[in-house]
């Protein structure tokens, strides 16, 4: 076998897949031929560099690190099957109920000053107080000053 | 708890379920992230983005396959997302980077006794050339042979990862063999460690 063959295959016959016949004569020519064999050995090291890189230990703070990573960029919670329920219908329904009850209310109690309202007299200005000083005191008087 | 509980309890927003999950499988996640990066730090970063997608994506994991292959497959697209991102910004870092890694090697020369920093020079130089070359494969060629060296997949599991038949990874590790001894043939020739 010529050392070009040699070197060409030899990572093959290192990870042992190369068919037996084969892995015989470049164990063969290795045993041999200096310069292939100190090429084999290099080769050797520099692959075996994988295993010596594996993980072995895990990182203890990994899982830490990776919750507050989720909670810092937590992205809208998942929605619950039952929050279309609440927030389509039954707050709407719940609001027009408050609001219903709240002129219905607003009615009952405002029915007796209505009453009043018949005997007593009211001037204009009674009625419109805050409409009437704005009269008095016009807005441009207090840009004037 | 069997995987199909892991998911299910996942599924249903289970923290716990959650912890259990990264527990059980952050050294695979790692350990294929630093097979494509090879920096530790560089792989912890990515190997928190996998488990942030999967705890986000969970409700479309499909029962049919293994969690081992679904985290496999999102490990290798992040990872090779970051590599291809990081090119990017690699060409403005280079003259950064030379200084940090003569520092690097200044420091290792410097602490501990020599012959075990010679040991450590020489390895780190030897770790370097494989990683080089590693890194100028195909990117099909470089996924299928880190899944297989650093995670020891069989060409099976690996199809079944990368979504290819079992022959092209026969090919594909093959062809990454063929190229890498190339490369080291040539630094060995030259000197280079
Ligand atoms: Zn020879």
């Amino acid at each position: 076998m010529k050392c070009k063959t040699i070197h060409k295959n030899l990572i093959f016959f290192l990870e042992g897949d190369l068919p037996e016949k084969e892995e015989k004569q470049i164990e063969a020519h290795i045993s041999s031929c200096n310069e292939c064999s100190a090429f084999a050995q290099d080769l050797k090291k520099t692959l075996g560099i994988i295993e010596k890189e594996k993980t072995t230990e895990t990182n203890p703070f990994f899982y830490t690190r990776l919750k507050a990573r989720l909670e810092s960029q937590a992205e809208p919670a998942k929605v619950p099957f039952w929050k279309p329920v609440l927030v389509n219908i039954i707050q709407p329904v719940f609001f027009s109920i408050l609001l219903i009850a709240g002129i219905y209310t607003g009615f009952k109690i405002a029915t007796p000053v209505q009453v009043n309202t018949a005997s007593v007299h009211y001037t204009s200005e009674e009625i419109f107080p805050y409409l009437n000083e704005m009269q008095s005191e016009p807005i441009e008087g207090f840009l004037m000053e | 708890m069997t995987e199909a509980e892991i998911i299910e309890k996942l599924q249903n927003g289970s923290e716990q379920a959650f912890k259990e999950l990264v527990d059980k499988y952050q050294k695979l996640v790692v350990n294929t992230c630093f097979g494509m990066l090879h920096d530790k730090d560089d792989a912890e970063d990515v190997a928190q983005d996998v488990f942030i997608e999967v705890f986000r994506s969970v409700q479309s994991f499909r029962a049919d396959s293994k969690i081992s292959t679904w985290l496999y497959r999102i490990a290798v697209n992040r990872s090779l997302n970051f590599i291809r991102d990081n090119k990017k910004r690699k060409w403005f870092q280079s003259l950064d980077d030379t200084v940090k890694s003569k520092n690097a090697i200044f420091e290792k020369f410097t602490s501990g006794d020599s012959d075990d920093a010679d040991f450590n020079l020489e390895n780190n130089q030897r770790a370097n050339v494989l990683h080089e070359a590693i890194n100028s494969l195909p990117e099909n060629q470089k996924v299928a042979f880190s899944l297989n060296k650093y995670e020891d997949l069989s060409y099976k599991e690996i199809s079944e990862v990368m979504d290819l038949s079992v022959s092209s990874i026969e090919s594909l590790i093959h062809r990454a063999k063929k190229n890498l001894q190339k490369k080291l043939y040539t630094c060995y020739k030259k000197k280079c460690i």
